[in-house]
Formats: C-alpha cells, sequence, structure tokens
C-alpha cells in the first residue's frame, strides 16, 4: 500500500518536473567558502606569517635530525660546552653533545606531546561539552556543576599527582598529565556552540523529518562546529607545550636520553650563567611555537567567521 | 530654493573582486515640508544613498562623485566634525531596528538628553523638561515619570518613538527615515506613521522615508522615487506614481503585491518577476532592468542606458518602453 | 495502518472529514527565577486555549501579530514542541498521546517549511542531500534512487536538477526557500505548515515562492496550514483565516468573510492598520484607524 502510493508519487514528480521550468535561476557565482576563508587567511599578514613561521618550526624539528650528521647521543667531553659555531650552530652541551640536532630532536617530543595532549584534549572536551549542550535539562545542569567544581582545582598539582601515579614520566603518561586539567575550557565552549547551533532551524527540520539524536548530534550539530574546534587546536596547543616544559623544568619531564625542549631547558639552567645559550635556545624554541600558534589561530577565527551574508 | 538637492550621486564599495556600484548616479531634490518616498529591493541603493547624503558610508564605501547640497550648503565635503553638527541638529535620523539603535546601558532621558545638550546646548535641568516635552510630543503615557527607565522597559513600537522624539530633539529641519516601521507589528506601525504624520505638519519638517513596502509609501509621501540597481528608474508625485506608472519595473512591482482586497484572489496567481537584479560589481552599460523586463527589445535596450526623462511634467522615467508610450505604439508583449 | 493514509481527497466543505482537528491546545512556558534551584513562578501564555480544524486539500491562514502565537501553534500541531495540554488529532490520531516512534512514522504525513532561508539549511549539506535526507532517514530507497529523487523534487521546485550537488551559500534567499518547500516535499505529506515561508523575501520573489507553493498545492494535493503577519500575503493563498492575538484565535471564518465583515475588534483594527498601496484610500483609512483607537493601543 504505502509503496503503491510512493510509486504514485514518484511518477507525480515526474510529471510535474517536466511542466515546470528553471525558474529559480541560476546559482550565485561564489568562489566556495573554504576558498573565502584561506584567503581571508593569507590576506591576515600576522597570520600568513604566523603559519609559515609554525611550519619551518615543524619542519626544523623533524628535517634536521635526518639531514645533519651529528649525532645527539655520542659523549664527548672534549667538545663540552661548545659555544654556537658553524660545526655546532646552538653550541654543545656539558656532555659535549651537539644542541643543534637534540633541540630538533627535543621539538619532535615536545610537539607529539603537544599534539596528542590536545587531541586528548578535544575529544574529552567535545564528548562532554557535546552531550551536556546536546542533552540539556538536569544533565547539562548536573556536568556544568561538576566541570565548575573541577575549574577550582589547581593545575600543576593536578599534572604532578597524575604523573606521580604513572610513576616514569614518558610519553603518555605526560599526555594524559596534561590533558587532565586541560578540557575544561573546550568542554565549555563545545556546550555553547551546540546550544547555539540546536537553535536553528535546520536542526528543527531534521527532527521534522524524524529524525533521532543521533543523526542530528553527528550530521547536523557537529559538522557546524569544525570552525571552532580547528581555531580551538591551534588555541590548545601552546598551552599544552608549555605545560610540558614546565613540568619538565621541574624535573618531571621525559627521562633521558630522550630530550623535549623542557627538559633541555632544565639542563641548561644549571649553567645558565656561563653558558646562557643552553637554555636561551630551547625556550626560545617554545616561546615561537606558542606565538605561532596563537597568531593561526586568530587569523582562522577571522578567516572561518561566517560574516559574508548574501541577498 | 530646495531643502535637499542630491546631483548625480555615487557610492562605490570596494570589494575583494572589485568595486561595487552601490549608488550610480542619483538625483533628487526635496522641498521644504515635503515628504520624498525612495523604495526599491534589498540591494537597491536606497539606504547608501540616505547614508551618502549624511556622511555616514560605512568603510569599504565612498562617495565617488555627485553633489549633495543641504540648506544651501554642500554636505560632502564637509569634516566629520561639521557634519556631526548637522547630524542631529539640522538633520534627524532613524534607523530600522529600534531594538539595537538605542543604547541598552543608559536611561531614555540620557540619551535625549545627550542631544540636546550638545547641539542646543541646555543645562540639564532645561534639558531634561525639554525631554519630558519630546516625550508627550510622541505620545509616551507617563512621560515625566519614564524618563528614567531603561530602554528593556520599552516595547518596539514605543523605542521607535523615543528614536523619533530624539531625532527631532532640535527641530530638525529634515528627517530621514530608513525602513522605520520594518522591525514594528502592523498596528504598532500605523501609530508610528501617523505620529510621523502629525510631527511633520506641526514642525513643517521635510522628511525622506526609505522602505520596500509600497503601502507604507503611498501613506506618507508626496513624491516618490523607485530605484532599481542603484539608479533611480522612476520619479513622480505619490498619486501619479500608483495611477500611472510608467517603468515596467514600477509595474511589475505592483502587480506583484498581494491584494488586500479584490477578487479572485485565492485561485490567481500573482504576477512575479523572473530572474534576480543584476550584479552591482560590473553593471552592463544598458537598461539594468532589461534582462527581466518583457518588454525588452534587443534594439534598445540591450546596448543603451536610457537615461532619466520627463515623459510628463513632474514624472520621470528611466525606460526605453515607459508604459504611456507602449500603449501609444501598441506595442506588445514578447 | 497504512490503511489510514489512504487519500482521502476533497476540498473544504464537501463534507469529508477534517485532515487535522486542534482542540483547547495551549502552550506555556514557565518563567524561571532562583539561585541555586529554579522555581517557576510564572506563565508566558504563548497558545492560550486554541482550536481549529483543517479540511483537506484547503490552506487555512493562521495570522497574527509578533507574540500571537501562531508560529508555536505550528510547531506545537507538528509536536516539535510538546503542548501543555490540548489534543491535535490528525488523519484521525492523536499526535499528543503517540510514542515516539508512532510519531515518527506520523512524520511522514506532515512537514514543515520555515522562515528564514538562512537558517533553514545546513550549510555542510549539499542540496541533494538536504532535500533527500527525508528519504534516507525513512530508509526509502537506495543511493541511487534517493538521488533520483532529489533530482526531481528541485525540477519540480524550479531548479536545474544539477544543481543537488552544490551548497546552500551559492544560493540566494528565495532559492534557498525552494530547497525549504522540496525537503518538505519529499516525503509526499499531507499536511505542510508554512511559517511565515516568504517574510524575509523581496516583494518580487515573494510573488515567486507564492505561485510555487499553490501550484503544488494543487499537484500533489496538499493542506496547508499557512502562517503569516502580513495579510494581504494570507489573503492570496488561504481559504478560511483564524486571527490570534495574544495567544487566542479571536476571529475565524472564511477569507472573504473575514476580511470583507470582521466581526472582532482586533481583527478590524488590524485590517485597518495594514498600509495600502493606494494613495487614494489613505484619508479613509486613518480615519478608521482613529475611531479603533482603543483596540490598537500598544502594549507598554
Amino acid at each position: 500500500m504505502v509503496a503503491d502510493r510512493r510509486a504514485e508519487f514518484e511518477a507525480s514528480l515526474i510529471r510535474t518536473a517536466e511542466t515546470r521550468g528553471q525558474e529559480a535561476g541560476a546559482a550565485l557565482q561564489r568562489a566556495s567558502l573554504l576558498r573565502d576563508a584561506v584567503h581571508r587567511f593569507s590576506r591576515n599578514r600576522a597570520a600568513a606569517t604566523a603559519a609559515f613561521a609554525f611550519l619551518v618550526l615543524i619542519g626544523f624539528v623533524f628535517i634536521t635530525p635526518m639531514v645533519v650528521s651529528a649525532s645527539p647521543y655520542d659523549i664527548n667531553f672534549e667538545n663540552a660546552y661548545l659555544s654556537p659555531s658553524w660545526a655546532h650552530p646552538f653550541g654543545t652541551d656539558e656532555f659535549g653533545r651537539d644542541l643543534f640536532v637534540r633541540t630538533a630532536l627535543g621539538g619532535r617530543v615536545s610537539v607529539e606531546i603537544g599534539f596528542a595532549a590536545t587531541i586528548a584534549i578535544m575529544f574529552v572536551g567535545i564528548v562532554y561539552g557535546a552531550i551536556s549542550g546536546f542533552a540539556g535539562g538536569w544533565l547539562d545542569n548536573a556536568l556544568m556543576r561538576f566541570l565548575d567544581a573541577l575549574y577550582g582545582l589547581p593545575y600543576l598539582p593536578f599534572a604532578i599527582i597524575t604523573l606521580a601515579i604513572f610513576g616514569t614520566p614518558s610519553f603518555w603518561p605526560m599526555v594524559v598529565a596534561l590533558t587532565v586539567a586541560s578540557w575544561f575550557t573546550t568542554a565549555r565552549v563545545m556546550r555553547g556552540q551546540i546550544i547555539t547551533l540546536k537553535e536553528n532551524d535546520y536542526v528543527r527540520a531534521a527532527h521534522a523529518l524524524g529524525a533521532r539524536w543521533y543523526r542530528v548530534l553527528f550530521r547536523h550539530l557537529l559538522p557546524n562546529t569544525l570552525g571552532v574546534i580547528i581555531v580551538f587546536v591551534f588555541l590548545e596547543l601552546p598551552g599544552v607545550v608549555l605545560g610540558e616544559a614546565f613540568l619538565s623544568f621541574l624535573g618531571l619531564g621525559i627521562s633521558p636520553p630522550k630530550a623535549s625542549w623542557g627538559t633541555l631547558a632544565q639542563d641548561g639552567y644549571s649553567s645558565y650563567q656561563s653558558h646562557p645559550y643552553i637554555i636561551i635556545v630551547p625556550s626560545l624554541a617554545i616561546a615561537w611555537l606558542i606565538l605561532s600558534a596563537f597568531f593561526i589561530a586568530d587569523g582562522l577565527r577571522d578567516a572561518l567567521d561566517p560574516r559574508t551574508r548574501s541577498y | 530654493m530646495a531643502l535637499l538637492e542630491v546631483d548625480d550621486l555615487k557610492t562605490y564599495f570596494k570589494t575583494r573582486e572589485g568595486e561595487v556600484h552601490a549608488v550610480d548616479g542619483v538625483s533628487f531634490s526635496l522641498e521644504r515640508g515635503k515628504t520624498l518616498g525612495i523604495v526599491g529591493e534589498s540591494g537597491c541603493g536606497k539606504s547608501v544613498t540616505a547614508l551618502s547624503i549624511m556622511g555616514l558610508v560605512p568603510g569599504p564605501g565612498r562617495v565617488v562623485s555627485g553633489s549633495v547640497v543641504f540648506d544651501g550648503r554642500s554636505m560632502l565635503d564637509r569634516k566629520q566634525r561639521e557634519l556631526e553638527d548637522i547630524r542631529g541638529r539640522d538633520i534627524g535620523m532613524i534607523f530600522q531596528d529600534p531594538m539595537t539603535s538605542l543604547n541598552p546601558t543608559l536611561t531614555i532621558g540620557t540619551q535625549i538628553t545627550e542631544t540636546l545638550r550638545r547641539h542646543l546646548k541646555l543645562n540639564r535641568d532645561a534639558a531634561r523638561k525639554r525631554a519630558t516635552e519630546l516625550l508627550e510630543e510622541v505620545h509616551i503615557p507617563n512621560a515625566a515619570g519614564r524618563l528614567d527607565d531603561y530602554p528593556h522597559r520599552y516595547s518596539g513600537g514605543m523605542r521607535q518613538r523615543v528614536m523619533i522624539a530624539i531625532a527631532l530633539a532640535c527641530n530638525p529641519k529634515l528627517l530621514i527615515a530608513d525602513e522605520p516601521t520594518t522591525a514594528l507589528d502592523v498596528t504598532v506601525q500605523a501609530g508610528v506613521l501617523d505620529l510621523l504624520r502629525e510631527l511633520r505638519a506641526e514642525h513643517d519638517m521635510a522628511m525622506v522615508i526609505i522602505t520596500h513596502d509600497m503601502g507604507v509609501v503611498a501613506e506618507t509621501a508626496d513624491d516618490i522615487v523607485v530605484m532599481y540597481a542603484g539608479q533611480i528608474v522612476e520619479h513622480a508625485t505619490t498619486l501619479d506614481l500608483f495611477d500611472t506608472p510608467e517603468h515596467p519595473y514600477t509595474e511589475a512591482l505592483l502587480a506583484a503585491l498581494p491584494q488586500l482586497e479584490g477578487e479572485n484572489v485565492r485561485e490567481g496567481r500573482l504576477v512575479s518577476i523572473p530572474g534576480r537584479p543584476p550584479d552591482l560589481l560590473a553593471p552592463p552599460l544598458a537598461c539594468r532592468f532589461a534582462p527581466r523586463c518583457q518588454y525588452a527589445g534587443h534594439d534598445d535596450c540591450a546596448g543603451v542606458l536610457p537615461a532619466l526623462r520627463e515623459i510628463r511634467p513632474g514624472h520621470w522615467v528611466r525606460s526605453a518602453h515607459p508604459a504611456s508610450e507602449r500603449a501609444a505604439h501598441a506595442v506588445g508583449a514578447r | 495502518m497504512s490503511d489510514v493514509f489512504e487519500n482521502g481527497a476533497g476540498g473544504a466543505g464537501n463534507g469529508s472529514e477534517p485532515l487535522l482537528v486542534v482542540e483547547h491546545l495551549k502552550k506555556y512556558f514557565p518563567v524561571k527565577r532562583g539561585v541555586l534551584i529554579d522555581r517557576t513562578v510564572d506563565h508566558v501564555k504563548a497558545v492560550d486555549d486554541v482550536s481549529f480544524e483543517i479540511y483537506p486539500g484547503e490552506t487555512l491562514g493562521l495570522v497574527g501579530e509578533s507574540g500571537s502565537g501562531k508560529s508555536t501553534t505550528g510547531y506545537c500541531v507538528l509536536q516539535l514542541l510538546k503542548p501543555t495540554s490540548g489534543s491535535v488529532r490528525f488523519l484521525g490520531q492523536d499526535l499528543t498521546k503517540m510514542s515516539r516512534s508512532e510519531l515518527r512514522q506520523m512524520r511522514r504525513e506532515m512537514q514543515i517549511v520555515f522562515q528564514d532561508p538562512y537558517a533553514s539549511l545546513n550549510p555542510r549539506m549539499t542540496v541533494g542531500d538536504i532535500v533527500s535526507e527525508a528519504l534516507a532517514i525513512n530508509g526509502i530507497g537506495d543511493r541511487r534512487s534517493r538521488r533520483r529523487s532529489a533530482e526531481r523534487l528541485l525540477e519540480v521546485v524550479g531548479f536545474n536538477p544539477d544543481f543537488i550537488n552544490r551548497y546552500p551559500h551559492e544560493f540566494s534567499g528565495g532559492q534557498r526557500q525552494r530547497i525549504g518547500v522540496a525537503r518538505a516535499l519529499a516525503l509526499n505529506p499531507r499536511l505542510i505548515v508554512c511559517d511565515e515561508p516568504v517574510s524575509a523575501l523581496d516583494v518580487s520573489i515573494q510573488a515567486q515562492i507564492l505561485n510555487l507553493l499553490k501550484d503544488l498545492q494543487r499537484e500533489f494535493n496538499l493542506t496547508y496550514l499557512f502562517i503569516a503577519h502580513d495579510l494581504a500575503v494570507v489573503r492570496t493563498m488561504s481559504d478560511r483565516i483564524a486571527v490570534m492575538n495574544r495567544g487566542k484565535i479571536v476571529e475565524v471564518g472564511d477569507a472573504e468573510d473575514v476580511y470583507q465583515n470582521p466581526t472582532d475588534q482586533y481583527t478590524k483594527a488590524l485590517l485597518a492598520a495594514v498600509p495600502v498601496p493606494d494613495p487614494r484610500k489613505m484619508r479613509v483609512r486613518r480615519e478608521e484607524r482613529r475611531k479603533l483607537k482603543g483596540a490598537l493601543a500598544e502594549p507598554v
């Protein structure tokens, strides 16, 4: 019965389609939204420069150890504490190890931890925020009150306690420690986004069509938060990298011989008066990453701003 | 001498893709105490025209040529400071959205007295007294008591009345109203329009009212200018425009209006205008309405931009096929 | 169950059963106040005891100003908002008493066209997906047949079928509304609630969309609940009209009657307030408005 009606309807559609002209007219001549966004981003000089700087840093961190011959692990006391020179652009440390390569390798570790933690933060934050915003009502209330309580927890002790629970600080414990106290803002922002997006008519339309909650959430709500998520990735990354550096500087960082920028900085702390370059170089690297990430985030935010409205 | 003379005004906006010719050669004049209605659909340039007159064209836009003479003095080559003096004192303005036109953090009284003290240099008490008088003039009940209320305690219609009061505070010679009632309910709209008429008569004030609503302009304006794609396509007295519209666009616009009364309204179809207004980035050097016009001919419409000519005393039209000539030559629709 | 969906075609007033019967519909929104725990202190009575019927094939115009409750009524009919009380009988069954899965079945017969062309289409979905989503959700056909249906639906509303791969931002307001109409039509519903479908459009485009709605009504035997604040637009579309004010229906009847001989004060005031594009009527209408001054009093 229903199938017949459907077939009849399709037949009607064909008949009607033939008689209706293309009165709606042509589509607007618009560049794709993505191209518009990319253009806006590249016009923003600070953001474009920052993106370039960021890529240079990533390039340095990943490519350098593959091309430079000096080994980061060779201990050669004769070469200890050499100032920057052509052979050793960043000098050498107390063990005679080339700091150029060590900074690059340390950067790899820092960046990897940074990205891993950022992704973890995004995941936890998105899930928590989306559930809270989507569910609404008492669940939303409860989750948000709980989050408020968590905000009160001190970041550093929490990270330290987490590391202590794991025992030796290595890659994954570090990632967890950094995530544990940093996902709150992301959760809040995601909740806000979901709540705002829920009000759009196309969400109501999906309900009217009979969509179940998961379709609404995954097809209609989350995809439209993509812009915010991308911006947030670049906002959270600096915080995480700095967090890792700080923990490492306190001595809780990755165990040697692996190094991160934080541990490199810690190594250089003891001799900073006589050989300042040992601590300056990793610190600058961290600052470089943080600043470029922030400016990229700023540029992304402006670029993805849905300001254009057509007539 | 006319109170306001606009001559060949051109306002262009710089965008990434090029220059948008938002206003492309607009001319009209307005006598003291009269009301001019500027009608058109979105994107026709009517709001930008008003902003150009007041020197308020935003950012990427600028007036590229033409002249605006108000009360004998040119407006376009003045510094911002001088314009600020004129705005509020000699020219009052009201905009579309009463919800956002008022500062939510200042009381109504403050917002009115602010303009009084700036332009008329009144002291606080005199300003307050005058503010109360103004609120009474716009029929806000219990005016004295409501001076110290914040905008959120006023309804939409009342806020618009407050906007009118502020605009009228210094007894301006000209009021520019940009879609003053579009955001209001129909009954509230009627009240605001009646109020405007009352005040115009009392203060002998000229008004330019910009709207897309043909009904509103029929009820308030003495003369009407119809804009399309940045240009004036028809200019006539209100009666003349509605009795005998000349431009195909005007005719089509009137025909597309759903009727409140009449027979066969339910069964019939509305006359719609196919297509869309042209892109103002690179407007064609021809009649801009031609692609949508049922009378367009290849010879005279595709290559020449018709000039605005006076087809009857006081009735101007920019078209190669105005209604009266069509009837005379019995040119059928293509 | 499917028998209920049999096509009971017939216009209004030929003795057929009403398609939709709304009785004593109420929607109250609680006003909450409180510090730690929200307490309900008052209610906003958006819809306050509204009753009406719609017959198959006709258009009932629901007209009122902002805050009158007309859109809320539309949402309650479709159960997009849960009514506080009252019944909504559609095709003989009370929607307010249905389970979620039963309601989902019913949704195939009742759809909605929204007001804002810029908020009613998911910017991240192609036009084809938007229009055929209804079919995907209800498991109708496979990917290929859904694609074909999407193409035809777009053609029916006046589009080039090649547009199925385009995105909403590539279209103007009027075109987007057409997409919204195509989406509403996809499931072959009996009833379509049109919630201010042309309010955000220019006059010349309004006419196009209204004509389209009229054509579709004839071609597919649709029934409309047409909600709008523009009296002239409602007049063009409706067979019968209900006038709403502050949550209540103050007058209902045949369109002709309500417009020519309104009985309610508010209706009269409303009709007198509409600016008519005829300068000669100006003075007469102003007089009428003066006489009805009381009913036109603005809320403070």
